[in-house]
């Protein structure tokens, strides 16, 4: 492909491999763009960049109270991260982390509550967690038995689960007066609070040891997919469906334990926002687009487990200051606006890492060509 | 060719000079020299990655060379995009096609026609196809889309597409690598009609015979740099091959060894294509010990789904396979794999190794599974790496970079690291299909010489080959296989290219 300006010509070629310099280079320019891209729209709304930059890394990371409220947010994003990152690397496409989350968070304030104080505080939290998992797991297999078996589409089936799983939250909370909610509070609908003793323990403030969960199932993620047959399985899958037949591999059921595994990493997630943060189940609270937000932190960590954390611990930082902007009169959309440009610019970034552009004069002799990438 | 050799070529339709082109420092051309004349149909020969491609792409506008320099009936040039190089009257057909698989014919000739005007009628482009199709033997129709239509079609509509477009010199990438033996007979007569009509073709292969059958001159290249240019009148198989290779190939001679053991018996199977209609029918094949059984035939009649039934990929409807005593009808891929079946799937990058992942992951596609490379769940990358660099050196697999994609690998490179990993499990039956189709002379010859000592070790091969002199060379017993039902099974002695062109054709012995 090649384009003619002038007495110049950019030629775009595929690069097989891109080199060790482009690919730090092309995530960094791409932050780098998505924050001079965010600045100039600040600029033309008439707001002061520089101020609301400034803000927002001191509202987001300065202090302990920014801080630990950053890698609250940034916990449960890091679950619903990896769970994009498991089934992605698939290339199999869980759209559903929201919904599994969602349910997740259904299963364990259930557990929860079903044990109140009859088990102590361990066994009860290790009971909800586990049944935030599987609920995850559970759901995914919704739609991943009739990927698996019937071929049928997982981004559509995913998809429409999340809406299945949002319902069922509303419900039991604001349309039944079910176990979940709390009778006492018939005009304004709540969910009922686990016992004391069900709560994560705390570690600095109101951070919680679910942060360290997080970063364990980071661990046992990469070593996963990168040094067990299971993680083998999966890469060949991913690339080619049918070397994996081929070779013996049973492609339906990879595709089976894939998508539970993700959703149970996104269940997980939910249940740990319950049992660190909400102590309930806060339909408003389980509702801001935890898993969404997910699939963004996973193409931005480039599908990495490790990069899923800083990615994570970014895009909290920015909901973490989105208030204190706003205190400011800089409205907090622009978080969401510099969320999407980041995005935007990763993709970019991407295409740059797989095609080299050449600029060339096309007058004079040949062979007097520059170069520049 | 004796009737219809055109008039003495004349005059330069187009001249390369000194052409280079390096990608990311591998040097694709090195200095290459190139000359086309109206009414010829030059071959350029050369084995995979020596530089066709890319020498051709530098015509079509697809690539700027580094250096060198582009005539065009006399002119320099300065070709920017395939676009400006259409407009000078030159059009490539890729290797890969580039059609829009939804769009019918018609859509796609017009498809980024700047002449072709919202109002141009539909009748008319219908007419101006069928005329060109019926002059150069280019018949489609123009409403297909296609998707439906066979590959050698599609090849006619970027042929067609090209000729719309007024096109004078046409390149055509490797155009026989896709078609059967029938569909290349075709082909070259169109080529033979084009050029009598004073366009210049240049031709992409590395064949000698279709060089030796349809090309006027020849320009031979090898690691990228011209090697030789001659008339074809000139030019005799040898001296090509040994231009093209670099050096003298030797002939294999198969001994024989006494065949064992039956080792895999297919009783009567009968299995559906992917359309749900009987693809094979009542197939009887048995394969002795140490015994290389040829299945012949034109493609598409049967012989994937054979494989495929073979090896698990597809449920047979009716019948029985039993392999070494054991009742493998049912069994799953992995059952047969580990009572010793191996397979060489004729579909390399993306059913023989997953493409975009290390050689070394896909040379342990099936190895993974056992100690040294794993233990229970736990993979030892180490040992899948040390393992990777034995079968590199032992099979002489190059061009390996370390975490590089496999697909960037040559194709025979490619099928020697299947050939690796399937060889290495030590299997009793290897089904082997198309084993050579797309490679050049140098790997096909090695690839052969792997399956015959194969043999030798005791290996009973049940070969699925489309190329006669494969199958002539290699088997011991040829099986010829019919829209999916086998028409007769000959030993290797009463085997000729004649007969079995016949009955691979449906005509059986008595009805010649
Ligand atoms: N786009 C590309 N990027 C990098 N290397 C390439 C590219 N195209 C070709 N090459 C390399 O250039 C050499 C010549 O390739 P090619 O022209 O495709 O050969 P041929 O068509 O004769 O098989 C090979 O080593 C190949 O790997
Ligand atoms: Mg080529």
């Amino acid at each position: 492909m090649s384009l003619s300006l002038g007495s110049r010509r950019l030629t775009v070629e595929s690069r097989p491999v891109p080199s060790r310099l482009v690919r730090f280079l092309a995530p960094t320019f791409s932050v780098a763009l998505a924050f001079v891209i965010g600045a100039l729209i600040l600029v033309a709304t008439g707001q002061d960049p520089l101020l609301a930059y400034t803000e927002m890394i001191r509202k987001g990371f300065v202090g302990r109270l920014a801080l630990t409220g950053t890698l609250i947010i940034a916990t449960p994003l890091i679950f619903t991260g990896l769970a994009a990152v498991v089934s992605f690397r698939m290339k199999v496409w869980n759209i559903g982390a929201e919904g599994q989350f969602i349910l997740g968070a259904v299963a364990s304030s259930g557990v929860g509550l079903w044990v109140g104080d009859q088990v102590g505080g361990p066994l009860g939290i290790v009971l909800m967690l586990v049944a935030g998992a599987l609920a995850g797991a559970l759901f995914a297999a919704l739609a991943a038995l009739p990927r698996a078996y019937l071929n049928t589409d997982e981004v559509i089936s995913t998809l429409m689960l999340n809406f299945v799983a949002l319902g069922i939250m509303n419900y039991l909370i604001f349309s039944s007066f079910s176990f979940w909610r709390d009778p006492g509070r018939a005009t304004f609908p709540v969910g009922k609070f686990v016992e004391d003793v069900l709560f994560l323990p705390r570690m600095v403030g109101r951070l919680h040891v679910g942060l360290i969960i997080a970063l364990a199932f980071t661990v046992v993620i990469w070593w996963a997919l990168r040094y067990t047959k299971w993680g083998f399985e999966l890469m060949v899958t991913g690339d080619s469906p049918r070397a994996a037949l081929y070779s013996g591999m049973r492609v339906d059921r990879k595709i089976l334990s894939v998508l539970m595994v993700s959703g149970a990493l996104a269940g997980l997630g939910g249940g740990i926002e319950v049992g660190g943060v909400l102590h309930n189940l806060d339909p408003r609270a389980l509702s801001l687009g935890v898993g969404f937000t997910g699939i963004v932190v996973a193409a931005l960590a480039r599908l990495s487990p490790f990069g899923v954390i800083p990615v994570a611990i970014l895009v909290a930082s920015f909901s973490n200051a989105a208030p204190g902007l706003q205190v400011l009169g800089i409205p907090s959309e622009i978080v969401i606006l510099l969320e999407g440009i980041l995005f935007l610019c990763i993709v970019a970034g991407e295409w740059f890492l797989r095609n080299a552009i050449r600029v060339e004069r096309t007058a004079g002799p040949a062979g007097a060509e520059a170069p520049a990438s | 060719m004796a009737e219809s050799v055109p008039e003495v070529p004349s005059g330069e339709a187009a001249r390369l000079a000194g052409i280079t082109k390096h990608f990311f420092g591998v040097a694709a051309n090195e200095d290459v020299d190139f000359d086309l004349r109206w009414g010829e149909i030059h071959a350029l020969l050369g084995e995979n990655g020596a530089g066709k491609s890319t020498l051709c792409s530098v015509l079509a506008g697809l690539y700027h060379p580094d250096s060198g320099e582009i005539h065009l009936d006399g002119d320099r040039v300065d070709l920017g995009s395939p676009h400006q190089a259409l407009d000078h009257g030159v059009g490539m057909v890729y290797q890969h096609f580039r059609l829009v698989d939804r769009f019918t014919v018609a859509e796609n000739l017009t498809l980024g026609h700047p002449e072709t005007g919202f109002f141009t009628s539909r009748r008319s482009l219908e007419r101006q196809v069928g005329e060109l199709g019926r002059r150069y033997g280019l018949e489609v129709s123009p409403q297909a889309a296609v998707w439906q239509l066979s590959v050698g079609e599609q090849q006619r509509v970027e042929i067609l597409k090209l000729l719309y477009r007024g096109v004078r010199i046409l390149i055509l990438d490797e155009p026989t690598a896709v078609l059967t033996p029938q569909e290349s007979q075709n082909l070259f007569g169109t080529l033979r009609a084009l050029a009598d009509d004073g366009r210049a073709i240049i031709f992409v292969t590395h064949k000698l015979d279709e060089v030796m059958a349809v090309a006027d001159r020849v320009t031979v290249l090898r690691d990228g740099r011209k090697v030789g240019a001659m008339p074809t009148s000139e030019a005799d198989p040898a001296t090509l091959a040994r231009l093209m290779v670099g050096r003298d190939l030797s002939v294999t001679e198969r001994p024989r060894t006494a065949p064992g053991e039956p080792v895999l018996s297919i009783k009567g199977v009968t299995a559906e294509g992917d359309r749900g209609l009987e693809a094979i029918r009542d197939v009887e094949i048995e394969v002795r010990a140490s015994q290389i059984v040829g299945v012949a035939g034109v493609a598409g009649n049967g012989q994937r789904e054979l494989a495929e039934v073979v090896t698990g990929l597809r449920r047979p409807k009716r019948g029985q396979i039993i392999m070494g005593g054991v009742d493998i009808t049912r069994s799953t891929t992995l059952e047969r794999i580990k009572l010793g079946l191996g397979f060489v799937p004729e579909d390399r990058m993306r059913t023989g190794m997953a493409g975009g992942l290390p050689l070394a992951a896909n040379l342990a596609l099936k190895a993974y599974r056992q100690p040294p490379l794993s233990k229970g769940p736990v993979l030892s990358k180490q040992a899948m790496e040390d393992r990777a660099r034995t079968l590199e050196k032992q099979f002489d697999i190059r061009g390996v970079r370390g975490a590089l994609p496999t697909s960037l690998l040559s194709g025979g490179n490619i099928q020697r690291a299947i050939l690796a990993r399937e060889l290495s499990a030590r299997p009793r039956v290897l089904v082997a299909a198309a084993p050579t189709r797309g490679l050049d002379v140098a790997a096909i010859q090695a690839i052969r010489q792997l399956l015959i000592e194969e043999a030798d070790a005791g290996t009973a091969i049940l070969m699925i080959s489309e190329d006669l002199e494969e199958i002539l060379d290699l088997s011991d017993e040829v099986i010829v296989l019919y829209e999916g039902q086998v028409m007769d099974r000959l030993p290797r002695d009463r085997a000729d290219p004649d007969l079995l062109g016949m009955l691979m054709a449906g005509r059986g012995v008595d009805a010649a």
